[in-house]
């Protein structure tokens, strides 16, 4: 919300400069995010009267405008269309001025003729939106030629643009503002609006049955020196117009008030300026004071063409389903039986509280009409304009709630401005259905808990009334030393104690409430948190050489069919594009994307891993389960010390997997598995499991997933649950040592050639069966391939570290060890000692 | 007879001449044992005067073979005063000669770079387990009834919108989003873990948590998915002035006891009195030399504040007694208070990253950053 700086003092009678206001409304939580200045950079800029105008001697479009300045008298060179006639005033830009926009005007020549100064266009100077020809002052401006425009025409301004919470409805219009300055300010609020019509209808009307007469002056507190000049009604025009809620629950009260012989015209200046400094456009009069008083009040308010409603009537109630509204948005809209419209004899003419009717509307023929001053449901205000998407000032007040209190104010005001800026005769009274009535709420409050609840003992039962008064509450004593306190009805957020409490908090100031510490109670049964857990793991992966990613836990269905990870994944009803659509169920795809981007950035090397959730869909109460995963990729080359080496390859992901583990004290080992995902190579992958338990799988890309991702790398990826890492890392104990060797051990090489079918695992396992228990530890220290060695065959070498742990041992006794352990690797493996 | 006495003194003479010398001319160590091996290996000069041994006179062989002994020691030591100088020599020549070159690249793994997010996270959770929280988690796809309703936010309220919030479809395929309590949605803040906990155990506790957050919101400064921190603290008699207490440590340990924090009102459905607190600019230091033309024109020239000089950094609150109610606590007997923070804005502060894109891109060009 916007707020004139200027207005607010008008209204509040407030002294206080835009920085004091900024300064005081945020520290009491009505955030100004900005202040925007309005009147400034216009020096040199004056009021002129046109004394003579003629046409240029070779342009067709250009005028020489002789003007006085006051001083003495100049030609301008003119390109608008409207100059006006010898005696109107114009706005004159001297030589040497700077306009806003950065224009600078110097004395030069226009087609041949010199031209001195510029007469200048609302926008041209900043101060309204109009750029179709020159600025001209109307009969009812002030201003003598020579008088700067910024006095004249009281240009200086102060905006102050608001960030509204939700709760503060009341702060939504201009009176509400000042309201809440006065109370932070501690002065009395007298609200000073100009509520008398200028002229009313001289037929006192009587209200329709089942309505009462709400009259536009109230009884009893005439303006002193002021008089309303009575003329008479039109001929075949209403003076009321009956009017219906069926939808009670929906609209609370709906006042209708005719106004005859309106002037369709331009606003005036002024108020043209003030919308324009709070960034609306003015409309022509009649719509221009509804938006005032929108904009003063916070109320939203209509006008609807009296001529125009069929019937003479309106109905408050639900659209049928299927019925259509042609909206001043220019859409046509087919409506919900959730919709609530304003309807006349032959269908709706208005959204209700969201947007009138483009047939109902006033226009530049409308003579006469009905204003509308209502109290819709927010809730049901909401729904409508969410579901047909439309947000406007009037939806954006009723949503958050309009003070059902300020309905009559609302209608005199209007009233009294249709009158005086429309030329429009008022009828005395306006019909006014009420469906119900909105009471005052009460709330108890102990002053003493406004202290504890704050935690500032030096708050007196003083200071709190004070502070509620000024808002606006009403405090009567309640039951034993507490408060009964009746809240007004702009501020609906105020139901419970604790609300009030947060009154007095925020008026005083929360830079006075006092800092106090406390010290949580440790539970001693609160065990080891996941999430320190998890950082265990995210070190050893970025110290086994890792960066880490943090990719997107949603993504499209393609991305996962692309990567061949699970489609069986949970589905958003409401995604902002089909890119994230659906949460993941590998972080496979988001590596990949990683990976591809480094590709197509020249960087096709390196490792990424991340740790997040998978969400897999299920049967608890979300519908959903959420894994966390640690997954791992590595692409590209492998580093060597100087430059690269060869591409990775599985190994390079086991080895990762493996390091990751030895860090964290854990063992886990690649196993065959005949099952893999669809996104690993089905010959170059392995299950990895955490002692015996299946965690996941690491591998090589399948190629037709590189592929589809356009890789020109082979990607080693690893994917792996984290639940059970978790669990194993929770339960494991400080890492247990064994005694030293006191004998030493003897290492025997062993170099065998195999069929290339036969793993490592099998003749490890061979050797450690066969020579157990010398055989401590066995090595593969080298793997040869080729010449001389036949196709279909490779070499091992192994070392064998033999030890007795009892004894010393004897060359003898590892011979026969040795011996054994190649006689069996021969019998059962086929293999032969390589020469 | 003597014939062996003369040669074996001959040969003794000659042996026990300028042994020194003789190694002194050799350059190196292969030279010098070639020399000594003359000497003194299996063929050299004394090992065949040696074998005259058994020919000479019993009289004069013990005194004849000390001598020898005197002349073998002698050459020993000569030759191992001769080692030690050419080995000395050689160390030296090491220790003087040139220079390896040691802007050569070091050989090592290089570990991987942590990410900004889980960084931030990481340092900020460990500032309030200092202070006495638990850290906890809990799930990011949440029912809309524990994201909304248990906390306060009316039924219409504008977050619980499709507009604002995702919603999970129903496993049927149809959509189960709307408001609704039965709905399911995508945590839109962390605060859930507040119902979550409470239901779970009894008061008092201090919990925080960290995590991922949803918005349907997609623009230069909005991610759909960003993180939270959110925190909460039940106990007895806990007021407004703890929780700024607190807070202020909190946010002082965290930028710095010289930034300065600022306390002001705002509005979230499931606390009351609720709060924002912000620091000082962390970017212009509007406190380092405040009011000075400098300061100003740092202020007035920053991004990052929007020449506010003031930073929003956590949205707090008394929590509402709306809040214990659905959660099955007593707000007359208990009190306490909330707030979460977004950590994508903070890490980008702490990083200098401009653009949020940049966290969710794992451009591996700024993953080596970092």
């Amino acid at each position: 919300m916007k707020a004139s700086c200027k207005w607010l003092r008008e209204l509040g009678g407030l002294d206080a400069s835009a920085d004091e206001m900024a300064a005081r409304l945020t520290r009491a939580g009505i955030e100004v995010e900005a202040i925007e200045r309005f009147g400034r950079g216009l020096d040199r800029v004056v009021i002129a009267e046109v004394r003579a105008k003629r046409a240029h001697p070779s342009r067709d479009k250009l005028t020489l405008v002789t003007v006085f300045d006051g001083k003495g008298t100049r030609e301008i060179v003119c390109g608008a269309p409207n100059v006006p006639a010898p005696g109107a005033r114009v706005v004159l830009v001297e030589v040497g001025a700077t306009l806003p926009g950065g224009l600078a005007i110097e004395a030069r020549e226009v087609a041949g003729v010199r031209s001195e100064g510029m007469l200048a266009s609302e926008k041209e100077l900043g101060i309204g939106p109009d750029h179709e020809g020159i600025l001209v002052l109307g009969d009812d401006e002030l201003g003598k030629p020579g008088t700067p425009i910024v006095a004249a025409l009281d240009l200086e301004d102060e905006v102050l643009h608001l960030s509204l919470t939700p709760n503060r409805a009341d702060c939504q219009g201009h009176l509400g503002v000042a309201r809440e300055l006065a109370a932070l300010f501690g002065k009395p609020f007298a609200p000073r609006l100009t509520l008398l019509p200028s002229k009313l209808l001289s037929v006192l009307p009587e209200a329709p049955l089942g309505t009462r007469a709400l009259p536009v002056i109230e009884s009893g507190n005439g303006h002193s020196g002021e008089t309303a000049s009575l003329v008479a009604p039109v001929e075949g025009v209403p003076m009321t117009v009956p009017i219906r809620i069926p939808a009670a629950d929906r609209c609370a009260r709906y006042v209708g008030t005719v106004l005859q012989r309106v002037a369709m015209a331009p606003s005036p200046f002024w108020l043209r300026y003030r919308l324009h400094v709070l960034g609306q456009r003015s409309i022509d009069r009649v719509v221009d004071v509804t938006n005032l008083v929108l904009l003063e009040l916070g109320h939203p308010i209509h006008a609807f063409d009296l001529d125009r409603l069929d019937g003479h009537r309106i109905d408050v109630r639900l659209a049928r389903a299927g019925e259509r509204i042609a909206l001043l948005d220019g859409t046509e809209r087919t409506l919900t039986e959730d919709d609530l419209v304003i309807a006349d004899a032959r269908g709706p003419v208005a959204l209700a509280g969201v947007m009138g009717g483009s047939e109902s509307a006033v226009r530049a023929s409308t003579r006469n009409v009905l204003l509308e001053v209502a109290w819709f449901d927010p809730r049901s205000v909401r729904r409508t304009s969410r579901r047909h998407g439309i947000h406007t000032e009037s939806s954006h007040r009723f949503e958050r709630g309009v003070d059902p209190a300020g309905v009559a104010l609302a209608q005199r005001r209007a009233a009294s401005l249709l009158t005086t800026l429309a030329d429009a005769v008022c009828a005395p009274i306006g019909v006014d259905a009420e469906a119900r009535r909105i009471a005052h709420a009460t709330v108890s409050l102990e002053p003493d808990y406004v202290r504890a609840a704050i935690g500032d003992p030096s708050i007196t039962d003083t200071d709190a009334r004070t502070i509620l008064e000024g808002l606006g509450c009403a405090i009567s004593p309640g039951e034993h030393s507490g408060w009964r306190v009746t809240v007004p009805t702009h501020r609906p957020d105020l139901t419970r104690a604790i609300d009030l409490v947060e009154e007095v908090a925020r008026v005083r100031g929360y830079d006075r409430v006092p800092t106090l510490l406390l010290r949580p109670e440790p539970r001693p049964d609160a065990g080891p948190s996941r999430a320190l857990l998890v950082r265990q793991v995210r070190r050893a992966a970025l110290a086994a050489g890792h960066h880490e990613a943090v990719n997107f836990t949603f993504l499209s269905a393609a991305d996962l069919s692309r990567a061949r990870v699970s489609t069986d994944a949970v589905a958003l009803a409401n995604p902002l594009s089909e890119e994230r659509s659906v949460m993941r169920t590998s972080l496979v795809p988001g590596l990949l994307a990683n990976v591809s981007r480094a590709e197509r950035h020249q960087r096709p090397r390196g490792r990424i891993f991340e740790i997040g959730r998978r969400y897999l869909p299920s049967a608890g109460p979300t519908g959903a389960e959420e894994r966390l995963t640690l997954s791992l990729v590595a692409f590209g080359t492998r580093d060597e010390w100087l430059g690269e080496g060869p591409s990775v390859d599985f190994y390079d992901g086991k080895g990762a997997v493996e390091r990751i583990f030895d860090a964290l004290g854990l063992s886990a080992a690649a196993h065959v598995a005949d099952a893999l995902p669809g996104w690993l190579h089905p010959r170059r992958a392995a299950e990895v499991r955490l002692a015996g338990t299946p965690i996941g799988h690491v591998g090589e890309i399948h190629p037709d997933v590189a592929d589809a991702h356009a890789l020109a790398t082979r990607p080693i990826l690893a994917e792996l649950d984290l639940a059970l890492v978790l669990d194993a890392l929770a339960a494991r104990g400080p890492r247990q040592v064994r005694a030293l060797p006191r004998f030493g051990a003897v290492v025997r090489d062993l170099a065998i050639v195999l069929a290339d079918d036969v793993t490592l695992a099998r003749v490890e396992a061979l050797v450690r069966e066969t020579g157990a228990p010398l055989v401590e530890d066995v090595q593969l220290f080298d793997l040869y391939r080729g010449k001389p060695i036949a196709d279909g065959q490779k070499s091992f070498a192994l070392r064998i570290t033999y030890r007795d742990a009892d004894a010393t041992l004897t060359d003898a006794r590892v011979d026969e060890a040795h011996g054994r352990i190649l006689a069996r690797a021969a019998s059962e493996l086929g293999a032969q000692l390589r020469g | 007879m003597t014939d062996a006495v003369q040669e074996f003194e001959a040969g003794l003479a000659r042996l026990g001449g300028d042994v020194t010398a003789t190694f002194e001319a050799c350059a190196d160590e292969q030279a010098l044992r070639a020399a000594n091996a003359k000497l003194v290996g299996p063929s050299g000069e004394l090992t065949g005067l040696l074998k005259l041994m058994p020919k000479l006179p019993g009289d004069r062989r013990k005194e004849l073979g000390q001598r020898a002994n005197q002349v073998k020691q002698a050459i020993q030591t000569a030759f191992d005063a001769r080692l030690a100088a050419i080995a000395r020599a050689l160390r030296e020549a090491e220790l003087s000669g040139p220079r390896i070159d040691v802007s050569l690249p070091g050989r090592a793994v290089r570990p991987g770079g942590q990410h900004p997010i889980t960084k931030t996270i990481e340092e900020l959770l460990d500032v309030f387990a200092s202070l006495g929280f638990e850290i906890s988690e809990s799930r990011e796809i949440e029912l809309a009834e524990y994201n909304f309703g248990r906390l306060g936010f009316p039924p219409d309220h504008p977050a619980t919108d499709m507009q604002d919030s995702f919603f999970v479809k129903g496993r049927t395929g149809t959509q189960v989003g709307g408001g609704g309590d039965e709905a399911v949605v995508l945590r839109t803040h962390a605060t859930a873990i507040q119902v979550h906990e409470m239901l779970a155990r009894k008061p008092p506790m201090a919990v925080v948590a960290a995590g991922t957050v949803y918005r349907r919101d997609d623009d230069a400064t909005h991610s759909p998915m960003f993180h939270q921190i959110d925190g909460f603290l039940v106990d007895k008699n806990v007021s407004f002035a703890h929780l700024k207490g607190v807070l202020t440590t909190f946010l002082k340990r965290t930028f710095g006891a010289e930034v300065p924090v600022r306390f002001r009102p705002s509005y979230f459905p499931f606390v009351e009195p609720g709060g924002e607190l912000d620091i000082g600019c962390t970017f212009c230091r509007p406190w380092v030399g405040a009011g000075s033309d400098a300061q100003r024109a740092r202020t007035d020239a920053c991004r990052t504040c929007k020449q506010t000089g003031w930073i929003e950094v956590l949205g707090c609150g008394s929590i509402h007694p709306v809040v214990f109610e659905s959660c099955g606590v007593d707000p007359a007997e208990w009190s306490g208070f909330a707030w979460g923070m977004g950590i994508d804005r903070i890490a980008m502060l702490r990083h200098g990253i401009r653009d949020i894109r940049m966290l969710y891109d794992n451009d591996i060009r700024f993953l080596d950053q970092l």
